[in-house]
């Protein structure tokens, strides 16, 4: 791998006593997709902010392409972002905003015309050019703000929560065009989300945040099957999450003894995360199997969620395609049994 | 519209009939009316009109009082604008509150007596003479002279023109700054790149204030500007007190109501047109 495109090292923000982000270290590579996820207020708008240069850091070094950027002003990085708001200018038609940054870098009319029509029909809005912005649609304005942020040919391109405002049939379609985007112009996305779905689908490399500090990376699989620790359990997909005590090559909860590899010395606690799409459920009691009721369910499309909880109170989500419900039936009543194959398991260790 | 909302509005349709289209047409047909031995007589005649525009002296005034009122207007815009654009960017949200309250004592008092207070300031032996004549310089006549009406005009104005310009500016959404910023516009240039294209109907309907209170405005002109030369509205006095001549006098008022009309309405139009030519 070449050098990275964007390295922050010991990078903390402070607002007066709070602190928005702890010690951040984090290399960005060129032509990544990465995303930033977490909760609100997890600090990933401000790590955002701080590559664009709208917000400084306390302490810590900020670089895009090997320069130090810590005192480089907003208007000089030319790190173009994707606004929450889309923050399309009002006085403007839609050409008008795309032609904005070029007007700024004193590029002349006809060559500001020619580049803005090009990108406007490369986004497929070159027939709303002369349309006032606030005439066009969501999607429309979406394609208008991301015309407008890529004219300048930026290295790097930010978006904040870019499609958080989209009804979902359009996400989807945006998330298509920025990945393809992403794909043939070859430059750094950074992606700020709350909205895994968005993350999963889009990135080749996802950031977990959780109140300022980084708490995992890795490729979108490598997140979801193997958190390292709870709060990415709790937070990316859904997970059965179940504390206990090692012994050795097994562990054990309050619902069981299950096997389990990656232990800690026996004696030593751990915890026993079990997604939700690997555990198997039926209606016959079997060896080690958990017998569960039903609270509630969940239809999203073609996935159920069925919500149940063990005899001692625990809660337990099992995730499976409406079709392969079968004759189990969630409004008959009884008891559900639970189990999962011993490969299926996923052992945190808490320092 | 149902009984109950109209038993509602019935207060305000009947005060704004009574007293202002009530008058307002009755100044129109009495533009018409004639002045026989010092007695007004109904008529539906156009004397009074071809009189007054035929006189030199009533156009004189008219674009005396036209150019003064813009004049002040563009003094009141360009000297409010850093004040406005102060408060509005560059402090506390908190000091903006008491500076905004602060711009509306002076309506507290009235404006007659804010002018009077300005004849201690710029008389021949006032404050400011004072002061160049301990360096050789003056004394200088300030008062009535088209200086002073100018002076009188944003003592009325100023203060208002402030007010609405900072909550013009304040209003702008932070983000449309930033974004501009973002995409390569250095700070000198976001003065005119987006902040004034964003609060530009604030800006327009401020200075429109401006223009409607100095054009209408009597006292300016008459106690700072000594009536020399006479504006729209001291005509209008002189008019009424020459001979009962209150249809000439409506000729006149006429004349001012649709230049502030148009004036409006042209200002509106800009500030709330949809296209920008930038």
């Amino acid at each position: 791998m070449t050098d990275p495109l964007v390295i922050l090292s010991g990078v903390v923000k402070r607002f007066g006593d709070f602190t928005a982000v702890h010690r951040l270290d984090l290399e960005i590579a060129a032509g990544e997709f990465i995303a930033i996820m977490g909760p609100s207020g997890c600090g990933k708008t401000t790590t955002l902010r701080m590559i664009a240069g709208l917000e400084a850091p306390s302490e810590g070094e900020v670089r895009i392409g090997g320069r130090l950027m810590n005192d480089v002003p907003v208007h000089e990085r030319d790190t173009p972002m994707v606004w929450q708001s889309l923050a399309l200018f009002p006085f403007l038609n839609a050409r008008e905003n795309v032609e904005f940054g070029l007007r700024m870098r004193r590029i002349d009319a006809a060559e500001r015309r020619r580049r803005a029509a090009e990108w406007l029909g490369r986004l497929e809005i070159g027939e709303f050019a002369e349309r006032n912005v606030d005439t066009l649609s969501g999607g429309q304005r979406q394609r208008v703000a991301l015309a407008r942020s890529l004219v300048t040919e930026p290295q790097i391109l930010l978006l904040d929560e870019p499609l958080s405002a989209l009804d979902a049939h359009l996400v989807i379609r945006m998330q298509g065009v920025l990945t393809r985007l992403q794909r043939e112009l070859g430059i750094t996305f950074v992606y700020v989300t709350h909205s895994q779905s968005e993350a999963f689908a889009m990135a080749n490399r996802i950031v977990i945040m959780s109140e300022g500090r980084v708490v995992q990376v890795g490729q979108p699989r490598e997140i979801y099957r193997t958190p390292e620790n709870r709060f990415v359990a709790e937070f990316v997909g859904r997970n059965n999450i179940l504390a206990g005590t090692s012994r050795g090559d097994a562990i054990e909860t309050p619902l069981g003894v299950f096997p389990a590899a990656g232990l800690p010395a026996a004696g030593n606690r751990a915890t026993l995360v079990v997604a939700a799409d690997l555990v198997e459920i039926g209606r016959t009691p079997s060896e080690g199997a958990i017998p569960c009721s039903l609270i509630s369910e969940e239809f999203v499309g073609a996935t159920v969620t069925l919500f149940l909880e063990a005899k001692d109170g625990t809660e337990l989500k099992v995730q499976l395609p409406e079709r392969a419900l079968g004759d189990l039936d969630p409004h008959a009543g009884g008891d559900f049994h639970l189990s999962w194959p011993a490969d299926a398991g996923h052992i945190l260790v808490e320092s | 519209m149902n009984r109950f909302a109209l038993a509602f509005r019935l207060p305000v349709i009947a005060w704004q009939g009574l007293f202002f289209l009530g008058p307002l047409f009755f100044m129109i047909a009495m533009s018409f009316f004639l002045v026989k031995n010092y007695r007004m007589e109904e008529a539906f005649e156009l004397k009074n009109w071809a009189r007054m525009l035929t006189r030199g002296y009533v156009w004189d005034s008219y674009w005396y009082t036209f150019g003064m009122a813009g004049l002040a207007t563009l003094v009141a815009t360009l000297v409010a604008f850093p004040a406005a654009y102060a408060l509005a960017f560059r402090v506390s949200e908190a000091t903006r509150r008491w500076a905004i309250f602060l711009l509306i004592i002076p309506f507290f008092t009235s404006y007659l007596v804010r002018t009077f207070s300005w004849y201690v300031i710029l008389a021949e032996s006032g404050a400011i003479n004072a002061g160049l004549g301990t360096v050789g310089l003056g004394p200088y006549t300030m008062l009535n002279t088209p200086f002073g009406t100018v002076v009188g005009y944003l003592t009325l104005t100023l203060p208002l023109v402030v007010i609405l310009q900072t909550v013009a500016l304040a209003n702008i959404d932070r983000n449309l700054v930033q974004a501009a910023r973002n995409l390569g516009c250095p700070p000198e240039r976001t003065l005119f790149a987006v902040i004034v294209p964003l609060a530009k109907a604030g800006l327009i309907i401020a200075a429109l204030f401006c223009f409607i209170l100095s054009f209408g405005d009597f006292v300016a002109p008459y106690y700072m500007g000594g009536s020399k030369p006479p504006t729209l509205p001291i005509l209008i006095i002189d008019t009424t007190k020459s001979g009962q001549q209150w249809p000439r006098a409506a000729v006149v008022a006429v004349m001012m109501m649709l230049t502030l009309f148009s004036i409006a309405a042209a200002s509106i139009w800009l500030a709330y047109r949809k296209r920008s030519s930038a």
